[in-house]
């Protein structure tokens, strides 16, 4: 503690505390403390409206989730807890699933939480605005009795499949007192929204940072743990290592600071890096080829193109290390569907000139052929990773021209006007492969203008199918059977294909207890976490 | 004086005109719009859900016709409604501009505080150690990136030394009265007004040396001198008033650029401005806002320049309205 500062004497001027900042590196204590006030933020920028109730990205999604809670939440070894819900339990034919609600639940603004909302919430947000196809089988919601409510589906609805979509980043409760009547997407209240959640918003301060409290009456007595929650918002990752290193911000998640700074920041043991907490939200770096040229029609060309890509080398030098190259269409961190089992794409710089050559694309002239690499510029790591796929694909002869436009051109060229011939984008998806993983790959992910979605165009009746049998089938192992036969193919066919799997790092404090425990901790309520100082 | 007020305020009529029609073009011709960033990011993908989007944004009309209701609008002193946000743009912008508006007066408090000093000093100690270092030093702060600055003076004075805060406008959660409040906001002020402050000084400092260097040669000086005015009195009263003419006129044309290097400053030290709040809506291709953004961004910098305007003719009586 040789660099005691005179701001931090200033703040913390009792004996008392200035003994307890010594004590607390030294043993962690085990029984959570309260009180205190948590600086967070994350490797982003403010959100557009604190909550967005039909997505928005990843800034409004960490904002609301201290507010709106869901019925049920997803632990770190991937097994539901109850939240709103007590319990919920499918009819023998899983045409039907009957959703038990805790008691004694209110609103921030001290109304009851009943099973109407989730009547209102089933049928007028989360099916139509919030979970899209997720939900589209589902055909309605009955309050049974106030703490009861029955959804019915059209055809059987696998359990793991309904309960990740509750447990979901579409799956937030509101209250229907407020949002009835009203255009959800548009009501103002999203911008103080109002929850049943461990945290009440105090003050947004656009711009800078949004003030919540301790809600006093939660519904699980002693927590949160916390008095107060403070979401502050740096646009620049350097002054974020900056204000670890001055005290004055707790924990970021999502890669908050630059990659190179975290050896240099964990090193005195004041601040810890951490993996987990990302897995139902696991992020990759994709390439796809698009299916509306000629060439990227023949399965042989994609195949070489994947062989030209020495994925190793975009995992150590351009991130750092933070990512790992992917096996197939899932991610390395989903513990219930990856496989390993799958086509694999080693780099091999000769087998990828072999196949072109073999698929009727030999050197001439100069070059196989040309090709336009769009890659979206919304990462720093897109630009880099643009460069060197361009070099990549020079080095076997075929002639690249790059850009790397901003986020709103990238959207626009990939996914709405198809004007690309491989693009690198990149997408987060959920441990249920169906439908975030699986609409890159089935013919009705083809949306024009529908962003992360199926761009390249391609369709395949038999891997449609297996999606379809998926997407009905009740039995968990049969379930991963067909996950595996449909990454097996995917992996194959190759229209596009993850070529890393980003590893995201949550940065806090030493002292900053009990985080990262879930599945997507960003998006957990936060309700336990606590300070040890 | 009242004859050149009214000639600025009837010149801001066309010039908002003219900001309104070039910038509407401009992110017009930016491919991607703010349909496609909103539709996106809610992964919106019905059709019909679509069209109720399209009309709700107004966007399902010719653009010709956009741009005319949104004239239309700002001369009913109303600048549009930004779905983006859920919140009127008006409202947004003026929760944020006050926080650039403090940074930009403290940042030219500093410029021409900094710099007006060190060009006086090294003009009167020309050619000497002072002189070498004054200039050294007008050469490194111009030519050092802000942000680069702003990062460095963050290392150093709010990690190392711990002077100041990090960054943000207020201790969050402090509430201890105005006077605490003005404290407080110095306190968050300090470093990144500096670092935007220092830029622009370098650039005075060297025009008013140079400014000062052209003045001392004068006869009026010499007469003063013979005068037996004190070197003081020569120097404040009769070289420095007359050397402060380029100054004012740099001040004038800097206030508009000033506006767009705070959007670095703001990023750097997450200073909740209009610049972040400029940048994303650019980025989003959010144009009731960025049209917001810039329209009362133009006003702002066209009563700056007739204060400058008026500020000429106090400082300098010879010069009078034609």
């Amino acid at each position: 503690m040789g660099s005691f500062s005179r701001r931090e004497f200033l703040m913390t001027s009792t004996g008392a505390a200035l003994a307890s900042r010594f004590v607390g590196t030294a043993a962690a204590a085990t029984s959570p403390k309260h009180g205190g006030t948590l600086t967070a933020t994350w490797g982003g920028f403010e959100p557009q409206s604190l909550f967005v109730p039909a997505g928005g990205g990843s800034s409004p999604y960490f904002t609301s989730t201290k507010v709106h809670e869901r019925l049920l939440r997803l632990t770190a070894d991937l097994k539901f807890e109850p939240v709103l819900a007590l319990d919920i339990k499918p009819a023998e034919d899983f045409r039907s699933y009957t959703i038990k609600l805790r008691d004694k639940v209110t609103w921030h603004d001290g109304k009851p939480f009943t099973a109407d909302d989730i009547v209102f919430c089933a049928m007028n947000y989360w099916k139509p605005v919030s979970a899209g196809v997720s939900l589209d089988a589902l055909e309605g919601a009955e309050a049974i009795d106030p703490l009861t409510v029955v959804l019915k589906f059209k055809g059987p609805v696998p359990e793991f499949f309904l309960k990740s979509v509750l447990a979901g980043k579409s799956g937030l409760v509101i209250p229907k007192h407020i949002y009835a009547g009203s255009n959800i997407i548009t009501n103002p209240i999203n911008n103080t929204p109002i929850g049943t959640g461990p945290f009440k918003v105090k003050e947004w301060v656009r711009g800078s940072h949004v003030e919540y409290l301790r809600n006093e009456s939660y519904w699980n007595p002693g927590l949160p743990y916390l008095d107060r929650l403070v979401i502050r918002w740096w646009r620049d990752p350097a002054s974020r290592s900056a204000a670890f290193e001055a005290g004055q911000l707790d924990i970021g998640t999502f890669n908050p600071i630059p990659i190179p700074d975290i050896a240099r920041l964990t090193k005195g043991g004041k601040v810890v890096a951490e993996t987990k907490g990302y897995s139902n939200s696991a992020w990759v770096a994709t390439v796809e080829f698009n299916q509306r040229r000629e060439i990227f029609k023949k399965r042989e060309v994609r195949q070489a193109l994947m062989h030209a890509i020495d994925r190793q080398f975009i995992s150590d030098t351009i991130f750092f290390g933070r990512a790992r190259p992917s096996i197939g269409a899932v991610h390395s961190s989903n513990s219930i569907f990856f496989t390993k089992e799958v086509q694999d794409y080693p780099f091999d710089v000769k087998k990828a000139a072999a196949l072109l050559d073999a698929a009727g694309y030999p050197l001439k002239g100069g070059s196989r052929f040309k090709l336009s690499l769009v890659s979206a510029g919304w990462f720093e790591e897109n630009v880099k990773m643009g460069q060197y796929v361009k070099q990549a694909f020079e080095d076997i002869d075929i002639a690249v021209d790059l850009s790397v436009p901003d986020r709103a051109t990238s959207l626009k060229r990939i996914y709405t006007d198809y004007d690309y011939d491989v693009a690198i984008s990149n997408n987060s998806g959920s441990i249920e492969l169906i439908p975030s993983t699986t609409q890159y790959y089935t013919t009705d992910g083809i949306v024009k203008g529908a962003a992360f979605r199926n761009a390249t165009g391609y369709s395949n009746p038999k891997l449609d199918e297996i999606v379809a049998k998926m997407t009905v089938e009740t039995d968990e192992p049969k379930r991963i059977a067909l996950a595996k036969d449909f990454d097996r193919l995917a992996s194959v066919e190759a229209p596009i294909l993850p070529m890393v799997d980003l590893e995201p790092v949550t940065i806090a404090r030493a002292d900053v207890r009990s985080h990262s425990t879930t599945a997507d901790f960003m998006g957990e309520s936060w309700a336990e976490i606590w300070l040890d100082r | 004086m009242r004859r050149i007020v009214i000639r600025r305020l009837a010149q801001i009529i066309p010039l908002i005109f003219a900001v309104i029609v070039l910038n509407f073009v401009l992110i017009h011709l930016a491919p991607g719009s703010l349909f496609d960033v909103m539709t996106s990011e809610q992964q919106v993908t019905d059709p019909a859900m679509l069209d109720q989007l399209r009309r709700t944004y107004g966007v399902d009309q010719p653009t010709w016709v956009q741009l005319a209701k949104y004239i239309w609008s700002v001369m009913r002193l109303d600048l549009g409604f930004s779905y983006r946000q859920n919140a009127p743009v008006l409202h947004v912008i003026m929760e944020q501009l006050p926080a650039t508006v403090i940074l930009m007066l403290a940042a030219t408090t500093i410029a021409l505080l900094v710099g007006i000093t060190a060009g006086v000093l090294a003009s009167v100690k020309v050619n000497t150690i002072w002189d070498n270092l004054i200039s050294f030093g007008a050469v490194f702060f111009f030519a050092a990136p802000s942000f680069w600055l702003g990062i460095m003076m963050t290392v150093l004075f709010a990690v190392k030394l711990g002077w100041f805060p990090v960054g943000g406008m207020r201790t969050i959660g402090s509430d201890h009265g105005a006077f605490a409040d003005a404290l407080d906001v110095m306190s968050h002020l300090v470093l990144p007004a500096t670092a935007l402050g220092l830029f622009y000084a370098a650039t005075y400092a060297r025009v008013m040396r140079a400014s000062m260097l052209e003045v001392f040669r004068l006869d009026f000086v010499r007469t003063a001198r013979a005068k037996g005015l004190s070197s003081g009195r020569v120097v404040l009263g009769h070289v420095m008033r007359n050397a402060l003419l380029p100054i004012v006129t740099l001040l004038g044309l800097q206030l508009g650029t000033m506006l767009g290097g705070s959007v670095v400053i703001e990023a750097v030290f997450s200073w909740p401005g209009i610049g972040s709040l400029l940048f994303d809506s650019v980025m989003s291709r959010n144009f009731p806002m960025v049209l917001g953004v810039l329209v009362l961004g133009s006003l702002l910098v066209a009563v700056c320049n007739a204060t400058v305007d008026l500020l000429y003719m106090r400082l300098d009586p010879r010069i009078r309205v034609r």
